[in-house]
């Protein structure tokens, strides 16, 4: 490798790690990954019925269980995303959005390898998740995955948080 | 301590979510039953939501539907798309898609009596489209309304009377 072409990397590598750590751009990805949970969950609690079906169409989750994940994970995914846009314990929120990711994209994997046919129901029902657009909704996770590894390691004040706002409140007052 | 701190987070996530999501099922007109009905062998599954549609009263397998079209005194109703009418369905069985139930209804209810027997049918015992369809037709009149779960494929696959 040439002197130019090592400053040329050297640079590269320097907007990079300029890029995240900017807090604009942490409050950019936050509220993109915010504004993607909460519209998703809107359908899933306005048809519960029709989640649940959803959720049966995986093929993974005993019986037992499927209504109770109808029922809860669409509140989770709000609150979540809400907690985010709004910069409510942002780290915990990304941590449980993650989570989610995590579990959505074992199971689009597993549907994948064993070739069944499901509809994913991420953001509106009536998505057919057959196997060529389940491979694209796997890479869009893996990406918004990353994206919220990213905000749970950023370790630079947030913008637009509340409640490091509070914080910095509070500790205004105490000292 | 940041790790505690987390936690502590985490449950009043959890909590918050789970309270509400309970109380807004409760409340809710489309609320649904903390356990559903998934075991296809019971009959066309659902997760038993209060404006649920699925009657398992009204359901007929196979076997007892094929009785019903030899005695030749019933219609059975398709209801799935025109485009999967138009690809197979049951030999004389009439197409009232239900996403255009509003639309055809009164040309069906022209062309047969209230006093016939009408077996809906759709994909099978993961459709409920079916038993929405019997509810439409029973409020307009229909006293006779039966439900087949097996749907078009097992027909086809059991060797019975289809046209494609």
């Amino acid at each position: 490798m040439t002197n130019g072409n090592r400053e040329d990397t050297r640079l590269k590598n320097d907007n990079i790690m300029k890029l995240c750590n900017n807090q604009w751009f942490e409050m950019f990805v936050r509220w993109l990954l915010g504004i993607v949970f909460v519209y998703a969950s809107y359908h899933k609690i306005a048809e519960p019925a029709q989640f649940a079906k959803i959720v049966y169409g995986y093929d993974l989750f005993p019986n037992f269980s499927i209504n109770l994940i109808a029922i809860i994970l669409p509140y989770l995914e709000f609150y979540s995303g809400m907690a985010l846009i709004m910069g409510i314990f942002p780290r915990s929120a990304v941590f449980i959005i993650d989570g989610m990711l995590f579990a959505f994209i074992i199971a689009l994997s597993v549907n994948l390898l064993r070739g069944h046919e499901f509809d994913c129901g991420c953001t509106s029902f009536g998505e057919p998740g057959y196997t060529s657009s389940t491979t694209q909704l796997l890479i869009r996770d893996i990406i918004m995955f990353i994206l919220g590894l990213y905000v749970l390691f950023f370790d630079k004040p947030r913008m637009g948080s509340l409640t490091q706002l509070t914080t910095l409140v509070k500790r205004r007052a105490t000292g | 301590m940041l790790y505690r701190q987390i936690m502590k987070e985490l449950l009043c996530f959890v909590g918050l979510a789970v309270i509400t999501a309970f109380t807004v099922n409760f409340f809710s007109p489309k609320g649904i039953a903390l356990v559903g009905e998934w075991d296809t062998s019971k009959g066309v599954i659902t997760a038993r939501a209060k404006d649920d549609v699925v009657d398992h009263e009204l359901e007929i397998d196979i076997i007892r539907a094929r009785e019903i079209y030899l005695n030749g005194k019933s219609v059975f109703v398709d209801a799935r798309t025109r485009e999967l009418y138009e690809e197979g369905h049951i030999k004389n069985a009439v197409s009232l898609p239900l996403y255009e139930f509003d639309g055809l209804f009164e040309e069906f209810m022209n062309k047969y009596p209230d006093s016939l027997t009408i077996i809906t049918y759709c994909t099978g015992r993961e459709c409920e489209d079916s038993h929405q369809l019997a509810q439409y037709l029973s409020e307009m009149g229909y006293s006779d309304t039966k439900v087949y779960v097996d749907g078009y494929d097992e027909w086809k696959q059991g060797g019975y009377p289809v046209e494609e």
